[in-house]
């Protein structure tokens, strides 16, 4: 069976999306105070990573 | 009398950087795209309203392709630009977080300079990354690779001055600059025809010596091949077979030239040159002795080299005599020798009539374009040595 190659990229987007909603659900259940200043730098982390990521590949 | 109907605006995705509405505004005007960009960026700067323009525009026209999601396109493009943006972003993170912290020297007169100036050096970074095995493969720079190390600088410099504006460190200078920047214009303006005048010429300069190459190469082929042929075919009339392979062999030899592909088996000069060498032996049944020390892959280069010492054989075959003929090659990465030599009665090379063309276009001028050098040494009754060498 031939499998299909892996885009990185998508893996680390979605790794992205994983972290990202991570923090928002502890944010939720009151595990983390996620304010605009903290939440502002991991969205623009996040999109740097991806778009490294994609340059990269 | 009927007037033929406007053509439609169709978005061109294809060569767009979102949705392609600017290069389909452009391509229905018939200007460059750049411009229409530079208008929509100077409306967004002036008050925003481009951008529900642009979405607006975006769903309203029709695109002239099939096209992929932007964000799926902005994606899958592997570019030195989205290198420099992912950098840019997580230096603005970084530092975003270190102000919430209250980090002494982040304040927002540092930040914003810092995140240009690191996009910049991204950019030049990666370039100098990507660089060195372009160079390896091409003599000049791509005109991209160009662009972008200077779109780097010129961020590194715009967040270093914007840096410097801001913490009010540029009023000195500025009662200087001005004015120096205003005569730079002013003797730009006066100079800028001249300069214009200048850079044509040396365009069209540079046009007709690279016709007059190409020339001089087609020349110098036709001399070698088919000129060399129709003398072999004169000598063999009597042999109608031998005439008929002559030709057969000709004909595929012109077919592989004008394919511009090579005959399979000479992807080495060593290869190449041991062919060359049973070719002319095959024509002109007269020994060679093939010597090669080292290799290396048949680039342009080399095969100009191997075209110019197939005629050192082939005139040392018709003028030497049924005395062996050596070919003696020595290779490296660096450096390629190869000489040719006979024991035949030798000429002066100054006495050559104008009008041969063998030794002047097919030997030394060939390898002189591809950067290399040719050295006839003969001398009456002594035999004749012919040195080819590129570096």
């Amino acid at each position: 069976m031939r499998r299909g190659r892996v885009d990185r990229t998508l893996v680390v987007a979605g790794l992205a999306t994983i972290a990202l909603g991570a923090l928002l659900l502890l944010d939720r259940l009151g595990s983390i105070d996620l304010r605009f200043d903290y939440l502002a730098p991991a969205v623009l982390a996040a999109i740097g990573i991806v778009l490294i990521s994609a340059g990269l590949s | 009398m009927s007037s033929a109907a406007p053509l439609a605006v169709r978005r061109d995705p294809q060569h767009g950087y979102l949705g392609g509405v600017c290069a389909g505004f452009a391509a229905r005007v018939g200007i460059d795209p750049l411009l229409i960009r530079i208008g929509f960026i100077a409306a967004v700067a002036l008050g925003g309203v481009a951008i529900p323009l642009y979405a607006i525009a975006w769903v309203l026209i029709p695109s002239d392709s099939p096209e992929r999601p932007a964000f799926q396109r902005l994606l899958t493009r592997q570019d030195t630009w989205l290198v420099a943006a992912g950098m840019g972003c997580l230096t603005a993170a970084g530092l975003l977080l270190l102000r919430t912290w209250d980090v002494w020297f982040v304040n927002d007169r540092f930040l914003w300079p810092l995140v240009i100036a690191a996009t910049g050096g991204a950019l030049i970074w990666r370039q100098s990354q990507t660089a060195p095995e372009r160079v390896a493969q091409r003599a000049r720079l791509p005109r991209q690779t160009v662009n972008r190390a200077t779109a780097g600088a010129a961020l590194v410099v715009g967040g270093a001055l914007i840096f410097l504006y801001a913490n009010d460190a540029l009023a000195p200078a500025r009662d200087v600059v001005v004015p120096v920047l205003v005569i730079l214009v002013a003797v730009a303006i006066i100079l800028a025809p001249w300069w214009i005048r200048l850079v044509r010429g040396l365009a069209d300069e540079r046009a007709a010596r690279i016709r007059s190459q190409e020339r001089a190469e087609v020349a110098a082929h036709l001399h070698d091949s088919v000129l060399q042929t129709l003398a072999l075919v004169q000598k063999r009339a009597d042999d109608p077979r031998e005439v008929a392979a002559l030709a057969r062999r000709q004909e595929r030899e012109l077919r592989a030239w004008l394919n511009n592909s090579r005959p399979s088996g000479e992807e080495t000069l060593a290869s190449a040159l041991e062919a060359a060498a049973a070719e002319v032996e095959g024509d002109h049944h007269v020994p060679i002795e093939v010597v090669t020390v080292g290799d290396r892959p048949l680039d342009d280069r080399s095969a100009a080299l191997v075209a110019a010492a197939r005629e050192a054989l082939v005139n040392a075959s018709k003028f030497a005599g049924p005395e062996p003929i050596s070919l003696y090659v020595e290779a490296t990465e660096e450096r390629v020798e190869v000489f040719v030599r006979d024991r035949g009665p030798g000429f002066d090379v100054e006495e050559v009539p104008t009008d041969r063309r063998g030794v002047r276009d097919s030997i030394v001028g060939r390898m002189e374009r591809h950067g290399g050098h040719a050295t006839v040494h003969s001398t009456p009754g002594y035999g004749t040595e012919v040195e080819l060498v590129i570096e």
